[in-house]
Parts: structure tokens; sequence; C-alpha cells
């Protein structure tokens, strides 16, 4: 009887004091790692059109495929003569911008049409949940690349296409979580006072779930950079002479053993924002299901 | 079950006991899902592909930047294409590398009279599976690619000839008009057995050239040609050559620097840099005859800015040629004099392209042409650093003044139905065109020689169509007398330099890479060589 | 077990048919004509009529659809107009180099990521599960183009010892597999920490330990079959997307799959190419995944007893 209880009580206990501290430390060291790369790409992007940079466009083409650190450009320049550090930055604007959007768009019809599958269930939640995994049984890449050919390669169509490729896993997890709340006392509180249940779900549900839904949005800011960036490189990015990383890197793809800059330095700033996010949003993660198990 | 246990231990408790019972249900059931995904593994590696296995040391590889649909030339006729596609299938002549017609198939081909060529099918000429060429396959030759849908070679015809046949192997290529240039323009006429030629490309079917196809996998473009042992001449060195499909050109130059490759073109100017001095790599050049151009669209109407000679010259001004032939081109190309590339036979120089910006600022604001948007468009590949040159010419025109917009079109995409006027507006357009017979007149007549009819159906070159110099050129095709013929095509050229066709144009090297152990390989002019020359050093 | 079994099938032809039908719509939306997108650009206009009857352009949108089917049930899937030949054989021509790719990648992840995942689990929270959590972070962070290219550059251009391009030996598979795998790995291998972790910590696994199991059998026999279930789905689903066509990785390395050839078929608009592709690549999926889905009753005995919904 209590043979069987202790060694568990304290098997558990025990793994839960020897990791916390560690776990602690690990997700805050991932936070901060996350948010320093972070920022190290994204800080100079905004304020690309302040540095004292060349513009993006203007070429030179007696300064065609210059190393770093000749003449003042500090990453270079590419096959026109432009200066790479601009190139890279400007394009970085554009596809942060559509990134930003993009999960913007998502997000809210996620957490939108989640959290009303959720809340209200029955032929709602059918609906919702069937056309959800629906989409997400369409080949993604294809399917953007499909649309992209379609309807022309503009900003719009772009953004527009990776929010429709983002809001089911937003939607699957606001879903989720918003079971796990209506079951809450304070939601059938609510509902006994006679509150709407629009009103519940605006004003309460969805404002506790926020924090947790935010962060899947945050880690689909990393993958809606992966993917406009892998849009681009196929050709389906804005039309030329306007680039964003994808194509800067397929155009110094000829260039890869003479410019080896042209595609490392671009991909880099790809590598450095996405481990960024990624680590930021696992850390704040981790760091949240700490404290709801401390909690609990 | 005490106080003390919960279900969960004593379903734990259940689990663990059947196990350690039994010890073989857990067992049984991994068995039974690792069989599973070994069926479904399987299933799946049946459905795998293996190496394509590495060409043995007498194959000859040549990877092309464009799919080999066919081994015709009715409708294709990028360069490298040409190359393959002559190994299989002849015409009556050929194009030399001095830009004179050999012949080939013919035996005899000769001007009997003004109107009248008098031609003789080679006693040895045989297809590969042993049948004699006939007239007849001449005759049907003519009429396949005269009928052809989109045919651009039927563009360099301004008559089509009739085959008369005297006897079994010879007969007369009668034209109304006389067209001394016969012997040039068949040499593109490739002749196949008459019962299997179709207007349209022909994927297989027999030739009487030295290769045969042995494999085609038109899918991912990669073909496989072997020696024809029944080939009428003398039997060519190489014994079995492999095509292959690269369409990246980064992808062309690592597999010909890593030696998988032998022979590889369609290179950026940039690339050639790279290759040369590369131990292994051989780089071929020669002068071309292509000319690529930033043609100006003339299906617009009369009151639109463009379609006034002098705006179009103004915009000229803009660009500076210098930088792009020696900064993006490096050095490889050189820039137009004339309306044809002056290696041509029959070419004239007729003036030059200037760089004065504020000169073409001023012209233009003298002109009353204010915040001009021009659309430019273009083939990815069209030409080696098209793209380059697109970036360049767009910052070019945007410091004069210009609103200009880029538009970039994927090789094989709708870009013809935009030539043909048929999708949206556009101004200037991306293109490069040859001279598959290395004479000027016939770029002239392709080019410049439009009528109204032609532009009925949208067969005339993006609306050139102007009568007095259509008919010069065919005054110039029908002349036979040499001098008077290079009257007319000096008078041709310089009208048509004064309308002021192209933003800015040149005439591009003929340039391919090839291993070191490839020998005998003859750059022509147009592009490509003959295959059966080539052989492989040990 | 059999409502189970009936339920997925029907969805996943559901799934198919949704598919092609998408494709389907989009393509009639489109701006332009589509007989020119059918025919090609160098049609005549007897040509495109002809097209236009054949595929019942002319009809309103459901009558085509209606055609559409009947010619996808007779097998007769369009000539691709860029390769001059039937559309579906094109696909088939180049299936077997994708299926190829997608084995030899799924092999390779699943052979590094377990045993990779295993040891984040044993090691968890401790510093060097801290790196190695990092690593795998920048694992799946690093865009396929990128790895790829950088790849090709270092092993078949600078030290010459792989092929740059296509599959003419063995050897040319390893680069595009590594390409693949790098993601691939980084996501699988922490999922199974992910899981083996959760089990780690549960009852039975308590119960085991106190009847002094060692550390090592609890870990690989019993916290590994529960993980089993959710890390042989993520590997099916994985392989069952990649068969949708490694697109990035295959135009790096000009590897002639059905990836490159949908970029191609999009480029040119070739719209019985792309009709073809992604319905040939939307099948063979659905049917790994099928039977991925299908391995679960075999698995997990409350799914066969029927205690448990699997949605």
């Amino acid at each position: 009887m209590s043979v069987i209880d202790r060694p568990s009580a304290v098997t558990a206990q025990q793994l839960a004091a020897a990791g916390s501290t560690r776990r602690r430390r690990g997700s805050r060291l991932k936070i901060w790692i996350g948010a320093v790369c972070t920022l190290l790409v994204v800080l100079p992007i905004l304020l690309a059109n302040v540095l004292p940079l060349p513009a993006a466009n203007s070429q030179d083409l007696s300064q065609r495929r210059l190393a770093p650190l000749t003449d003042g450009h500090l990453l270079g320049t590419d096959q026109l003569g432009r200066d790479l550090l601009s190139l890279i930055l400007h394009g970085g604007q554009v596809s942060l911008l559509v990134g930003v959007l993009a999960v913007s768009v998502s997000g809210v019809i996620g957490i939108v049409l989640g959290s009303m599958a959720g809340f209200y269930g029955g032929k709602i939640d059918a609906f919702i949940s069937r056309v959800l995994e629906a989409q997400l049984s369409l080949p993604l890449l294809m399917m953007l690349l499909l649309v992209v050919a379609l309807f022309g390669p503009s900003l719009p169509v772009i953004t527009f296409v990776i929010a429709i490729a983002q809001w089911p896993e937003v939607a699957r997890l606001t879903r989720s979580l918003v079971l796990v709340e209506r079951e809450k006392p304070y939601v059938s509180a609510a509902r006994v006072l006679g509150l709407p249940r629009l009103q519940v779900l605006i004003r309460h549900v969805i404002p506790n779930i926020f924090k947790q839904a935010s962060l899947v949005v945050l880690l689909l800011l990393a993958q809606a950079v992966l993917l406009e960036s892998a849009l681009s490189y196929l050709g389906a990015g804005p039309q030329r002479p306007f680039s964003t990383w994808g194509r800067i890197i397929s155009d110094g793809q000829d260039y890869i053993t003479t410019s080896w800059w042209l595609v490392t330095f671009p991909g880099l700033f790809i590598v450095i924002l996405v481990v960024g996010v990624n680590l930021l949003g696992d850390g704040l993660r981790d760091r949240a299901r700490r404290r709801k198990g401390a909690k609990s | 079950m005490t106080p003390y246990e919960t279900s969960a231990t004593s379903a734990a408790f259940d689990r663990l006991s059947s196990l350690s019972n039994t010890g073989l249900s857990r067992r049984s059931l991994l068995k039974w899902a690792s069989a599973a995904a070994g069926a479904a593994a399987l299933a799946s590696l049946a459905g795998c592909a293996t190496p394509t296995g590495l060409p043995g040391p007498g194959t000859y590889t040549v990877a092309l930047n464009r799919s080999l649909v066919s081994l015709d030339n009715k409708l294709n006729q990028f360069d490298a294409a040409v190359t393959v596609q002559r190994a299989v299938r002849q015409g009556l002549t050929r194009i030399s590398t001095e830009l004179t017609p050999e012949l080939v198939l013919a035996s005899s081909f000769v001007l009997t009279s003004p109107t009248e060529w008098t031609v003789a099918i080679h006693p040895d000429a045989v297809y590969s599976d042993g049948t004699r060429v006939e007239v007849q396959d001449v005759a049907t030759a003519l009429e396949m690619y005269r009928t052809t849908a989109g045919s651009f070679l039927a563009t360099f015809f301004p008559e089509w000839p009739v085959v008369v046949p005297i006897d079994d192997s010879t007969f007369i290529l009668r034209t109304e008009k006389p067209l001394p240039i016969l012997d040039y323009l068949m040499a593109n006429i490739l002749i196949t057995p008459a019962a299997a030629n179709t207007n349209e490309e022909l994927q297989t079917g027999v030739g009487s050239g030295p290769y045969v196809v042995k494999s085609a996998n038109r899918g991912t473009g990669n073909y496989v040609l072997e020696r024809n042992d029944n080939y009428w001449a003398a039997l060519p060195p190489i014994g079995t050559i492999q095509v292959r499909f690269l369409p990246e050109e980064s992808s062309r130059v690592v597999s010909l620097r890593s030696g998988e490759v032998d022979v590889i073109d369609s290179i950026s100017p940039d690339s050639v840099d790279q290759l040369r001095g590369l131990p292994g790599v051989k780089i071929e050049t020669t002068d071309g005859v292509r000319i690529n151009q930033l043609f100006y669209n003339f299906r617009k109407p009369a009151s639109h800015p463009l379609a006034d000679p002098a705006v179009r010259k103004a915009l000229s001004y803009a660009i500076d040629g210098d930088a792009l032939v020696n900064d993006v081109l490096v050095g490889s190309v050189v820039e137009a004099t004339g309306v044809v590339p002056q290696r041509l036979t029959g070419s004239t120089e007729t003036g030059t392209y200037e760089y004065d910006p504020d000169r073409a600022k001023s012209e233009l604001k003298a002109l009353g042409v204010t915040d001009l948007e021009l659309s430019i468009i273009w083939e990815s590949g069209e030409f080696a650093s098209d793209t380059q040159i697109m970036e360049a010419v767009y910052e070019m025109l945007r410091a004069v003044g210009v609103k200009p917009t880029l538009r970039q079109f994927e090789p094989g995409g709708d870009i013809s139905t935009w030539r043909q006027g048929r999708a949206g507006d556009w101004d200037v357009l991306g293109n490069g065109y040859a001279s598959p017979t290395g004479l000027a007149v016939t770029l002239l007549q392709g080019m410049y020689a439009g009528t109204a009819k032609k532009e009925e159906t949208r067969d005339s070159y993006h609306g050139y169509v102007f009568p007095e110099i259509t008919d010069i050129i065919g005054a110039a095709s029908s002349e036979v007398d040499p001098t008077l013929r290079q009257g007319y095509l000096d008078e041709a050229q310089q009208a048509i330099w004064d309308t002021w066709p192209c933003l800015w144009s040149f005439a591009p090297k003929a340039v391919l890479a090839r291993r070191d152990r490839v020998d005998g390989v003859v750059l022509g002019p147009n592009g490509s060589y003959q295959i059966l020359d080539v052989s492989l050093k040990a | 077990m059999a409502p189970y079994i009936l339920r997925r099938l029907g969805q996943s032809l559901l799934t198919v048919f949704l598919t092609v039908s998408t494709v389907f719509v989009l393509v009639r939306l489109a701006p332009g004509d589509p007989a020119v997108a059918y025919a090609g650009p160098l049609a005549t206009t007897e040509q495109l009529d002809t097209v236009r009857t054949q595929f019942g352009l002319d009809l309103p949108l459901w009558q085509q659809y209606a055609v559409f089917l009947r010619q996808l049930f007779q097998g007769d899937l369009g000539t691709s107009f860029s390769f001059q030949s039937p559309a579906l054989q094109v696909v088939l021509e180049r299936l077997p180099y994708t299926i190829t790719l997608a084995v030899s990648a799924i092999l390779l992840t699943t052979v590094v990521s377990v045993p990779l995942g295993v040891w984040m689990a044993r090691r968890a929270d401790t510093a060097r599960e801290l790196s190695a959590n990092v690593v795998t972070i920048a694992g799946q962070s690093m865009p396929e183009f990128w790895t790829g290219t950088m790849l090709l550059t270092l092993f078949a251009v600078l030290v010459p010892i792989l092929p740059a391009s296509g599959f003419s030996t063995w050897g040319g598979l390893v680069l595009p597999t590594i390409t693949i795998a790098i993601m691939q790995i980084a996501l699988i291998s922490r999922m199974v920490r992910r899981e083996i972790v959760m089990n780690l910590q549960a009852p039975y696994l308590t119960v085991a330990r106190s009847r002094g199991v060692k550390e090592s059998g609890l870990t690989w026999r019993y916290a590994m079959g529960g993980a089993s279930i959710p890390v042989l789905t993520a590997l099916g689903t994985r392989f069952a997307s990649m068969l949708n066509g490694v697109v990035v990785v295959e135009v790096v390395f000009a590897w002639p799959g059905v990836g490159s050839l949908v970029v191609r078929a999009l480029e040119t608009r070739d719209y019985p190419l792309i009709v073809a592709t992604v319905l040939v690549t939307s099948v063979l999926s659905v049917l790994v995944q099928l039977l991925v889905d299908l391995c679960y009753p075999l698995l997990d005995p409350r799914v066969r007893l029927g205690k448990v919904a699997t949605s």
C-alpha cells in the first residue's frame, strides 16, 4: 500500500525539484539569446532608412561584386554594384512586413474561428474543424506556388497566401485552449449571471488564452519568414528590380564560388532571425508551461 | 484494491503483469507494426528510381538549359538543341562556320535559272532504317514546315518553293520570284520520311543523321543517342551521346567543373570569367550571328509618345552602353552599329548608340514627354545576363525621369501572347534574334519585312510594318546580282536604323565551355557545332 | 476498428477530391483565356477551339467540373504543351526520383532523430541538452535552399567529392538527402524528446522504476512504447508531405523529380501538367498518410477496441 505510494511520490517530487532550477535557467537563457538574435536582425532593418548606407537600388556598374569590407561596403556589393548590406536590410523590410502582416491576419482569423469552434461547439465546431483539417491536408508549398503563379507575385497576394496557409494552426491551438477554459468555473459563473455567451467569449475567455495563443503566432512568424524567402527564391517574389532575401540568394547562386558573400550573408540574416524568433518563442513557452505547472 | 492504490496504478499493474505473463502481446504488436511499416516501405521502394548511371568514358555528355522536347526544329531552335537535333536529322544543306552553304543530303544544289534551283539527292543518302531519302520526303517536309502553327522559320521564306521531280533523286525547286538564297534557307528544313512527317515537332521517327535515339525520357529531359551504324557517310568517332537538362546556370557550371558534363552553353559572361583558367575546362568563342535587342513595341496608337521615332531615339541617350558592355557583360559582346550583327553577310554599319543622359532629358522635355511610363518585358534566359541588363537599364531610365517597370517571364511561359499583342500592354521587349542562314537578308526578312496581312494574324515582328522598307527587302531577296543586292540591303538597313527600332542592342559572341578531353568542337557563329566532328581524348 | 478504418478511408478520398477540386477552381479563376493555358501560347485558332470543346471551357463552371471529373476517371489528364506529351506520363516518369529522395530522407531522419531525441530526453534540462536544443532550433531555422546551396558548394565544388546535380550515381543522393534531413531531424528529435519526457513522468513508469527496472530499459522498452505512436505518425506524416514534392531541394540540386516539375509547370502556366502533378502527388501522399493511420489500431489497443477517439 504505502510501498506503492511513497516511491512514486518521492520520485515525482525529486524530478520536479531537481529540474526546476535548470528549467528556469534554461528558459531564461533561451529567451535572452532569442531576443538578442531577433533584435540583431530586426533593429537594423527598422533603422535601414536612417542608417548611413547607400540606397538599395543605387547601382555602380564599375563596382560589381566587391568583396566585403572594400570601399566602404561592409558586406560587399552584388552583381550590379549595389551595396549588399543595404539590399539585405531593405529587402528585409519587405520580408518582415509580409511576415508580420501575414501572421497578424492568420492570428486574427485563427483566434476568432478557433475560439468560436471551441466555445460554441456543436455544428459550428464541426464545420470549422472540417475546414481546418481539409486545409491542413492540402500540399502547402505547391498550393502557395499555384496561387502566386495564377494571381501574380504581388505583395498583397503573397501576404494573403501565407496567412491562409497558417491560420489552421492558430485555430487548432486556440480551439483546444478554449475547450479547456470553457470548463473553468468563472465561465459557468458568468453564464449564471446571465451574461450572453458572446460577451463571455470576447471579454473573458479570449483575453485569458490570448497570451498562449500569441506564442504560437510568434513561432508562426518564423515560419512565415521562411515561407516568404522560399517563395522568393523560387521566383515568386515581388517584381524586379526589388528583391527580397530569397531572390538575392538565388541571383547570387551563380557566383557562389567567386562571390560567396552574395549567398552567405542574406542566408545568415534569415537564419539568425528565425533562430531568434524560435528561441524566444520556445523560451516563453517553457516559462509559461512551468508557471502553469507550478500553479496546478 | 486498497485505498492507496489508484485506478491508474492498478491499470499499470495489469499491463505489467500481462506483459510478464505472456511476455509477447506488446512484442507481437510491435512486430505487426514493423511488418506494416516494412510493407509500406517496400511498396515505396518499388517505386523508387535507381541512379541513371555514370556515362562511360566513351560517352559525350551535353547539358542543355532548356528541356529538349523533340529532335525536330519546326518550333524549337535554341542553340544547344540545334547541335543535338542535327545529330539525328539532316537537311539538304547546312551553314558552315564560314557562313556559307555546304552540301549534306544534296550532292548538288545549283541555280539553273533565276527562279529554279536544280537539286540532286546524294546517291548514298539513307535513313537509319536503311530506306533511301526520296524527293517526296523533301516536298512533304516543305509542306509541313510551311503549315506548322507558330513556326518562326516560316517568316524567313519570302515564298515557299514548289518541288518539281525530275527523276527518283533529282528535282527542281521552283519559285515565282527569284530566290537566290534558297540554298541557305533549305539548310533549316530537316528531312524525314514523308509518311512520318507532320506539321508538329517530331518526337520519334528516323532521320538520316549520324546518331539515333536510343532512349528518350521527355519528363526528365534525359536522352541517349547512339551511333547510327547505317550512317551513309563516315561514321562519327563518338559512340554514345547523353543529353541532360540542367535549367539552372549554376548547376551547369558546377557540373562542368566537376566533369560530370562535357559541354555546356548559355552561360553568362560572369560564368565564362569564372571558368576561364580552370584546369580541365576550355572556352570556345566566336563572333555570333545573333542580335539581342531592347525592341520597341510598334503596336502603339499614333498619339502615343513611343510612336514618334524622335522619342525612341531620345530614350536611347539614357543608356550607358559602355558600362553595359564592359562591366555587366564583361566585354564579351559588341554594341550594335547596325540593325543586324556585323558578322552576317550583307550587313552594313548604319549608326551608333550614344550615352548622354542630359541630352536624353532635354530632348524628352523638348518633345513634350514627361513622366513617361515604360513597361519592359523579357523572358528570362533569352540571352545571357538578361536580368542584370534589365535591372541596369531600369536605373538608367529612372535617372532621366522616366518611370520604368519590369516584368519578367519564365521560359516557355506565355510571353508569346504578350509579344503578339494578345495579352497586356508593353513598351520594350528584351529579345534575341538569330539568323539561321548567316545572311543579313534573312534577319531583315524575318524582323523588318512586315506587311498589313501579316499583322492581321499578328505575325509581324511586334507590329513593325513599314511598306517601303518591306519593298526594299523584297527587292534584295529576289535580286540575283550581288552588287545590286548589296545596294538594296544597304538602303534597307539605313532606312530601318532611321526608324529607331531599338532602345539598345548588341551582338553577343557565341560561347561554349567544354572539358579539355573533348576535341573537335568547332563552334559555328550560330552557337552550334557538328557533333560528328567531335571526339574524346583518352 | 472497422468504423475507424472506414472513416479514415472516407477522409482520404475527400482530401484527394478536395485538393484536385481546389486546383481546378483556382485554375479557372485565374485571369486569361484558359484555352490558351491548355493549348499553349503557340496554338492556332482551330487548335484553341478544339481544346475548348475537349475541355468544355465554354460551358458553365459546374458542367466543366463534370467534364473534368469524367476525364479524370478515364485517366485522361490532357497533354502538357511544354513537354509535348501526355501530362500523366511526364509526371509518372519523374515520380520515382522524388520517391527515392523522400525514402532516403525519411530513413536518415528516423535513424538520427530517434536516438537523438532519446538522448535529449534522458538529459532533459541539463546544460548539454540545452545546447542540443539550440542546435536543433538552428537546424529547423535554416532555409533549405540556403543549406542546400552551401552544402553543394562545400562538397561538390570546393572539395569535389560528391556530384553536383542529378542522379547519375548513388552519391548524388547524399547532399539532397542531408539537406532535407537537417530540418526534419531537428523537428522530429524535439518531438521525440517531448514525448519521452512526458512518458518518463507517467505513473506506470514510476511503478516500473520502483520494481527496479534499469533507466535505459525504462527509456527504450517502456517510454518508447508510449511515445512510438505519435512519433511514428509524425514520421509518416513527414514522409507523406515529402512525397508532395520536396520542391526547393529538387530545384537546388537539379533533381529530376516532381517538385522541380511543378515549379516548371507553374512557370510555364502548363495547366494540364499542373493538375496532373498535384493529383498524382496528393494521391500518393494521402495513401501514405492512410497507411500510417491504419497502423494506429495495431499500435494502440485503445483505438482497436474503439475506446478512444483518435481525431
